[in-house]
C-alpha cells in the first residue's frame, strides 16, 4: 500500500513537471504547425543559465529565472525566424530546422560548459517534504509540481482570456480566417513563440533544481514533450497535463511492480493504444491531424 | 700539408657525421596513431577524460623518442554511437594508422574493434569492461582493466563489512548488466542475500527503486552499478527516503575529485572504485613523468580516465617500436609485443593473456569523506580508515 501510494504520488509529481516541459512545444505545435525539436534544448539552455549565474555569483536558482527567461525567448525569436523563412512544406521542413537547431544549440552547450553532469549546490532544495508520514518528495519535486500546474493553469487562462490569447486561437484554428478579420498571424505565432521560450525558461530552471543536467539531456525532454503533446491532442492545454501525469503516473507503477527499465517501454505502449482508439490524442477535436 | 690533413681530417668527421645522420635517419619512422572517441553525446565527459590520457601518452612517447621516432595521434569522435564507432575506425584505417588507442563504453568499443579486427589493426582499451569483448578470439584486442577487477574490489569491501544482504541498483547497458551479475553471484555465494533492481538509462526518478530497496528488501546496503547522473539520482532519492542501509557503494565514475567537488554533501561516506587518492600526490617518477606531461595541456587534475587513456597509450607505443625495431609492424608483430609487456604503471601491473585481458588488474576502493576520498580497501593500499556504518545521511 505504502509502495502504491508513494509510486502514485511521485508519477503525480513527475506528471506535473513534465507537463511544464512539454507544453511550449504544444503551444507552438497548435499554433503553427511546428513541431520544435529545439525545444528541449531550448529548455537546457535556461538550465545551464541557472548553473552559470548560480556557479559564478551564487545566485538562487529561482533567483535566475528573469535572464534565463530573456535568453530563452531569444532563441525561441530566432527559432521561429527561422521556420517562419520556410515558404513550403513548411511542417515537415521545420521538423528537419529544428532539429539541426537542437544539434547546434547541444554542442554549443558542450564547448561551453563542457561534458560534466551539474545540479544545484543548494541543499535547501534537496531537503525532504513528507506528507501524511508515508509520501516523500524532495522540496524541489514540489516547487516543479506547483510551478507546472500553475503554468499550465495560467496559459489556459491568458489563452482563453486576454487578446492576444484569443488571437492565438484563432490564428491556430484558421490562418486565413483570422487574416481576413484583421489579424496579423504573424505577430500572433511571435507571441506564441515567446510564451513557449517562458515557459521552456521556467521548466529548465526547475530540471536545474530538480535532477542533473548535461548536454545530451535535452533530446530526451524533447522526445518526452513531444509523446506528451501528441498525446494529449493537438495544442490543448488540459490534454497536456492529463497526459502528462499519466506518462508520470505509468511510468511510477511500472517502475514499482516490474521494472524500471520497463517504464519507458510501458508509457509508449500506452500512448500507442490511446493513439490506435484516438486518433487525435486525448483532448484533439476529431479530424485534426 | 698540415692545413691539408686538418681539413682532411674535418671532412672525414664531416662526412662520418652526415652518414650517421642518414642512419639514424633511416631508422626513424613516423608511427600514426588512431583513435575514436565520444567527444559529444551521453558519453562526451568520459571520452574527454580518456582523449586527454591518449594525448598525454602520445606527448610522453614523442619526448622519450625525440630524434628517433615520432608519434601522430588522428581522432575522430565517434558521438558515443557504435555506427559512427565503426566508420571512423574504417576512415582512420584507410588513412593509415598502425594501431587503435581509445574507445568507451562496450557496446561501441565491441563493433569499432571488430572493425579494427578486420582492417588488421591491433586495438587496446579500458573503456569497456564487458567479457565478451576478449572471448572474440582477435588476435589484436587488447584491453588494461577488465570487469574482473573491479567487480572484486566491491566484493571485496562488502565482505569486509560483514553484512547479511545488499541490494543492487544498476543500469540495464551491456557492461553494467554483466558486472551487476557478476558482483550478485560472488556475494550470493559467500551467503548474502542480494536483491537486484535494473533501471534503463532515461529514468530520472529514483524514489520508486530505493523505497523497494527501503520497504521490500531491508537490505544493509546499496550497491550502484551505472553512471554519474544515475548516482546522483539514486543518492539524491536515498537521501529522501533514507533506507535503514549501512553503506552506500558504487561502482566507476564515483569516487573522483569531480564528484567531490560538484556534489560534497550528496557523497558524504559513499564508497567507488579509485585507482589513487583523492587529492593524489604524484611523487613517484613514473607519476611525475605523467603529471608533467598532461600539466603541460591541462589545467584540471586528472582522474582514473585521463590515467588509463595515458597507460594504454604508452604500452602500445613502446609496443609499436619494438616491433619496429624487430622489422615488423603488422598486426601480428605489435600484438606479440603487447603480450611481452609486463610493467608496473601507474595504474598498477600490466600484463596481457592470451585473449588480451589483464588478470593482474584490481581497483581498490575509495571512500568520500569530507572532500577527500582516502583508499580504504584492500588494506595493503589503504591511505585512510573507513567510516563504517555511514551514508550521506548519517
Amino acid at each position: 500500500m505504502e509502495l502504491t501510494a508513494q509510486a502514485l504520488f511521485t508519477g503525480l509529481l513527475m506528471g506535473g513537471f513534465y507537463g511544464l516541459i512539454a507544453v511550449g512545444l504544444a503551444l507552438v505545435f497548435g499554433t503553427m504547425k511546428v513541431i520544435n525539436l529545439a525545444h528541449g534544448e531550448l529548455v537546457l539552455l535556461a538550465a545551464y543559465i541557472a548553473y552559470a549565474l548560480e556557479s559564478q555569483t551564487g545566485l538562487n536558482p529561482m533567483l535566475s529565472l528573469p535572464i534565463a527567461m530573456a535568453v530563452v525567448i531569444v532563441a525561441a525569436l530566432v527559432t521561429f525566424y527561422l521556420t517562419n523563412q520556410i515558404k513550403k512544406d513548411r511542417e515537415l521542413n521545420s521538423l528537419i530546422l529544428t532539429f539541426g537547431l537542437g544539434i547546434v544549440l547541444t554542442n554549443g552547450l558542450l564547448m561551453v560548459f563542457s561534458a560534466d553532469i551539474y545540479s544545484t549546490q543548494s541543499s535547501w532544495f534537496m531537503e525532504g517534504v513528507v506528507i501524511a508520514d508515508s509520501l516523500f518528495s524532495m522540496r524541489s519535486e514540489m516547487i516543479a509540481f506547483i510551478v507546472g500546474i500553475a503554468a499550465l493553469g495560467g496559459l489556459y487562462w491568458w489563452l482563453n482570456h486576454t487578446w492576444h490569447g484569443r488571437a492565438i486561437r484563432s490564428v491556430s484554428s484558421n490562418r486565413d480566417a483570422a487574416k481576413l478579420m484583421g489579424m496579423n498571424p504573424t505577430k500572433a505565432e511571435l507571441w506564441s513563440w515567446g510564451v513557449a521560450g517562458v515557459l521552456a525558461a521556467l521548466a529548465g530552471v526547475m530540471l536545474y533544481v530538480t535532477s542533473v543536467i548535461h548536454p545530451p539531456v535535452g533530446h530526451s525532454l524533447t522526445i518526452k514533450a513531444f509523446v506528451i503533446t501528441v498525446l494529449a491532442g493537438m495544442g490543448s492545454i488540459p490534454g497536456v497535463l492529463v497526459g502528462a501525469i499519466m506518462i508520470g503516473v505509468i511510468e511510477g507503477l511500472t517502475t514499482t511492480y516490474f521494472q524500471s527499465s520497463l517504464a519507458e517501454l510501458a508509457s509508449m505502449t500506452v500512448f500507442l493504444l490511446v493513439l490506435l482508439v484516438m486518433p487525435s490524442g486525448l483532448f484533439g477535436k476529431k479530424g485534426a491531424h | 700539408m698540415k692545413v691539408l690533413k686538418l681539413s682532411s681530417v674535418l671532412a672525414c668527421a664531416l662526412g662520418a657525421a652526415v652518414s650517421f645522420a642518414q642512419v639514424d635517419t633511416a631508422h626513424a619512422e613516423k608511427f600514426v596513431i588512431g583513435e575514436h572517441t565520444p567527444l559529444t553525446g551521453s558519453l562526451a565527459r568520459v571520452g574527454t577524460g580518456s582523449h586527454r590520457g591518449v594525448v598525454t601518452g602520445i606527448k610522453v612517447l614523442n619526448d622519450k623518442y625525440k630524434g628517433q621516432h615520432t608519434f601522430e595521434l588522428k581522432t575522430i569522435d565517434d558521438e558515443s554511437n557504435p555506427a559512427k564507432a565503426v566508420s571512423a575506425v574504417e576512415k582512420l584505417a584507410s588513412q593509415g594508422v598502425i594501431a587503435f588507442s581509445g574507445g568507451y563504453a562496450s557496446g561501441v568499443i565491441g563493433p569499432a574493434s571488430e572493425a579494427a579486427n578486420k582492417a588488421n589493426l591491433p586495438y587496446i582499451t579500458f573503456g569497456g569492461v564487458a567479457t565478451a569483448l576478449s572471448q572474440r578470439g582477435h588476435e589484436g584486442f587488447f584491453r588494461i582493466n577488465s570487469a574482473a577487477g573491479y567487480g572484486k574490489a566491491v566484493v571485496g569491501l562488502v565482505s569486509e563489512m560483514d553484512l547479511k544482504s545488499v541490494s543492487i541498483a544498476y543500469s540495464n547497458k551491456e557492461a553494467t548488466h554483466k558486472m551487476a551479475e557478476y558482483i550478485e553471484k560472488k556475494l550470493g555465494e559467500k551467503g548474502l542475500k542480494v536483491s537486484t533492481h535494473e533501471y534503463d538509462a532515461h529514468v530520472k526518478d529514483f524514489k520508486s527503486i530505493v523505497n523497494k530497496i527501503k520497504l521490500r528488501d531491508r537490505s544493509e546496503a546499496i550497491i550502484m552499478v551505472g553512471y554519474e547522473s544515475e548516482y546522483v539520482g539514486i543518492l539524491r532519492a536515498a537521501n529522501l527516503l533514507k533506507p535503514n542501509v549501512k553503506a552506500m557503494i558504487g561502482v566507476w565514475s564515483l569516487a573522483t575529485g569531480k564528484m567531490a567537488k560538484e556534489f560534497p554533501d550528496l557523497m558524504k561516506n559513499v564508497y567507488g572504485t579509485a585507482m589513487l587518492p583523492f587529492p593524489v600526490s604524484f611523487d613517484k617518477p613514473k607519476q611525475q613523468t605523467f603529471y608533467q606531461a598532461y600539466k603541460a595541456n591541462y589545467e584540471e587534475e586528472p582522474s582514473y580516465l585521463e590515467q588509463f587513456g595515458y597507460v594504454q597509450t604508452r604500452l602500445l607505443g613502446e609496443a609499436i617500436v619494438r616491433a619496429f625495431d624487430k622489422g615488423d609492424t603488422s598486426l601480428k608483430g605489435i600484438a606479440t609485443e603487447l603480450r611481452k609487456t609486463d610493467e608496473m604503471t601507474i595504474s598498477g601491473r600490466v600484463r596481457f593473456d592470451e585473449k588480451g585481458d589483464n588478470p593482474e588488474f584490481v581497483q581498490r576502493v575509495g571512500q568520500h569523506q569530507g572532500g577527500k576520498i582516502p583508499l580504504v580497501w584492500p588494506a595493503e593500499e589503504k591511505t585512510g580508515e573507513k567510516v563504517f556504518p555511514g551514508t550521506p545521511w548519517n
